[in-house]
């Protein structure tokens, strides 16, 4: 007797050829009927899934759930959104193999560059490990979900070569302790290396992986050739020229080692309008050589969350209130009571009286939560005064404590990045998922490739939006044992309906160790998530509790 | 034209949802490239240049820019 069956279901299988209609038998975790209709009585458990499309789990190959899993093995929300496994570990940071006397490094790096808070390592899971294998240990047994976590580079190199990892280039000897080491990640689950060109520790110093000569990735992607694994890279993307030069570095990589390589962000934003067009010009020569360079694309425009506290770059294009915003503490609490500077901000945020500039900003976090999620202009005109003046007032009570957003500010075209996205060459990822969690909620991009870029746009069919994300995913991840519905492959499963599958609003919640506040968006139009062939998530009755992740390597 | 210069500047969303600045650059062959900075080099460039908006850093010598990007 089969363990689950899916009935009446639209299948959709990963790998891009249209949809069937029929049912899904599932057992001992893994597929084992595709199609056809199954007889009455053949499962100990049926969904009924009339109407509702029958896909792979989704892969989410760019997150930051590494302390998250810790103590909570469902990733909420991201599991309900769909998405069966994860890749962590991104962006050089991971949380093995790492020494407990680096422990407090890390923290530090992973609150600089991902925003992560400080409650999130401390207190809320217990450091049983220092080699990957025992923290691949560790999570086994708390996970709904699967995960492929990678190795960081960063943290293999403090391993190596402690403190001097941050100022110097490596010994042949500590290379070949780096080798060592990777080796021993990969055997143990580990999906490949990550490492940085970017980023920054909480000092503002370059990470350990940015001391790394061409000699150090080249050894290191030679252990990851050993075993057919991946190297992610995060590229200097803030220059369009630079991250071409890396596209040719991670090109010679990728053929020397025959390893698959990928690198993350890549952006589309009207002020570089050829920045997208050069770098996947680029790789498309290196794809035809026979290299394996993927960018990653995300599928969410991007928004900028911003206080009077700070002096965002919001307003450089305004002098006055740049001006204001630079000045210190107390001195900025002054001028923005003192009315003859109050007008001359109004003056420049409402030229000539028209509200229209600061009306579209959202009120991203308060004190009074009625008011997150709101207009300035809607609000403002309720309280009979204009959007900048509120903005000013609001920011005044809540003692410049209260954050703004400005919607779309980059990746916001849909028709060029629907574009972007429906090209072959670019791997759909770079959620972020796990991070920047104060700053904007990174779940939900997988209904918002759907709803936007399905349904709207019609950038992708239903088929190959579902490739893209499973089947298209698994490959480029070498994780053959998932992305399709096929006799034999890991029973991760969503069922979801295609008219209304999307994301939620992005609401504040406190629901992090010690209370913590993160962004978050609900899924909607997902009906079931079944993962190894057990159902963890179901629209009517919320997660469940069962376990069945596994690290999806081994 | 003896040597690059500012183009122009504009503000645009990072991937951490903070905002940052896309400096463009012409160079001597009337080529445009363009960089861009996170709040703090952007912070640093407008001060180096004693510029109180973005459009006052239209005709800066790129040396300026070079000055501030991370070594």
């Amino acid at each position: 007797m089969l363990d689950l069956a899916i009935r009446n279901g639209r299948i959709v299988d990963g790998t891009g050829l249209p949809a069937f209609e029929g049912d899904l038998g599932l057992r001992a975790g893994r597929i084992e009927t595709v199609g056809g209709r199954l007889p009455q009585g053949a499962a100990a458990r049926e969904l009924d899934a009339r109407g509702q499309v029958v896909a792979p789990g989704f892969i989410d190959p760019h997150t930051h759930f590494d302390a998250q899993l810790l103590w909570d093995g469902q990733a909420r929300p991201a599991l309900e959104h769909g998405v069966t496994t994860v890749v962590h570990g991104n962006c050089s940071l991971s949380l093995a193999p790492l020494r407990a006397e680096h422990r407090a490094k890390l923290v530090s790096m992973f609150q600089q560059i991902e925003e992560m808070p400080d409650a999130a390592f401390h207190g809320a899971f217990e450091w049983t490990w220092e080699g990957f294998a025992d923290y691949v240990a560790a999570l086994r047994g708390r996970l709904a979900l699967n995960v492929a976590p990678l190795a960081g580079h960063s943290v293999i190199r403090l391993w190596a070569m402690g403190a001097d990892a941050q100022k110097r280039a490596a010994t042949s000897d500590e290379i070949r302790a780096m080798q060592d080491l990777l080796r021993e990640c990969l055997e143990a689950g580990a999906v490949g290396l990550s490492t940085s060109y970017v980023d920054v520790d909480e000092n503002l110093f370059p990470v350990p992986s940015r001391f790394a000569h061409h000699e150090e990735i080249a050894a290191l992607a030679s252990v990851l050739g050993e075993f057919g694994r991946m190297l992610q890279v995060v590229p200097e993307f803030y220059d369009t020229d630079i991250t071409l030069a890396r596209v040719d570095q991670l090109a010679e990589l990728s053929l020397a080692h025959r390893i698959p390589t990928t690198f993350s962000p890549l952006f589309d934003y009207a002020a570089a309008p050829a920045n997208v067009s050069r770098v996947l010009a680029r790789v498309a020569e290196q794809t035809a050589r026979g290299a394996q360079v993927w960018p990653q694309v995300q599928t969410r425009p991007i928004d900028i969350s911003f206080s009077l506290d700070q002096a965002s770059l919001i307003f450089v294009q305004t002098p006055i209130w740049y001006l204001v915003m630079r000045l210190p503490r107390e001195q900025k609490l002054r001028s923005l009571r003192d009315p003859g500077t109050r007008t001359s901000l109004l003056q420049a945020a409402e030229p000539n009286g028209d509200p229209a500039r600061f009306a579209k900003l959202r009120i991203r976090d308060s004190r009074d939560p009625s008011l997150v999620g709101r207009r300035l202009g809607e609000l403002a005109a309720e309280r009979g005064t204009t959007p900048a003046a509120l903005m000013i007032d609001l920011s005044l009570e809540e003692d410049l404590g209260i954050h703004f957003l400005s919607a779309s500010m980059g990746h916001e075209d849909p028709a060029r990045v629907g574009a972007i996205l429906a090209n072959d060459l670019v791997h759909v990822g770079a959620s972020d998922g796990g991070a920047h969690i104060q700053s904007f909620a990174t779940y939900g991009d997988t209904g918002y490739l759907f709803s936007e870029f399905v349904r709207k746009g019609g950038h992708l069919s239903l088929e190959r939006a579902v490739k893209k994300i499973t089947g298209d995913t698994a490959r480029i991840w070498n994780l053959p044992e998932r992305g399709e519905l096929r006799p034999g492959q890991a029973g991760d499963v969503v069922v979801f309906d295609p008219d209304t599958i999307g994301r939620g609003e992005e609401l504040p919640v406190r629901d992090m160790p010690g209370g913590g506040m993160r962004y978050v968006r609900s899924a909607s139009g997902v009906d079931a998530v079944i993962v190894g062939g057990e159902v963890v998530y179901t629209r009517s009755g919320g997660y469940t509790d069962a376990r069945p992740g596994v690290i999806a390597t081994s | 034209m003896s040597e690059p210069v500012i183009a122009g500047a504009t503000v645009v969303a990072g991937h951490d949802g903070e905002a940052q600045l896309v400096v463009r650059v012409r160079y001597e062959n009337g080529a445009l490239g363009s960089v861009t900075l996170d709040a703090d080099c952007a912070r640093k460039l407008m001060e180096d240049c004693g510029a109180e908006s973005a459009a006052e850093l239209t005709g800066q010598p790129w040396q300026r820019l070079l000055a501030v990007l991370p070594s």
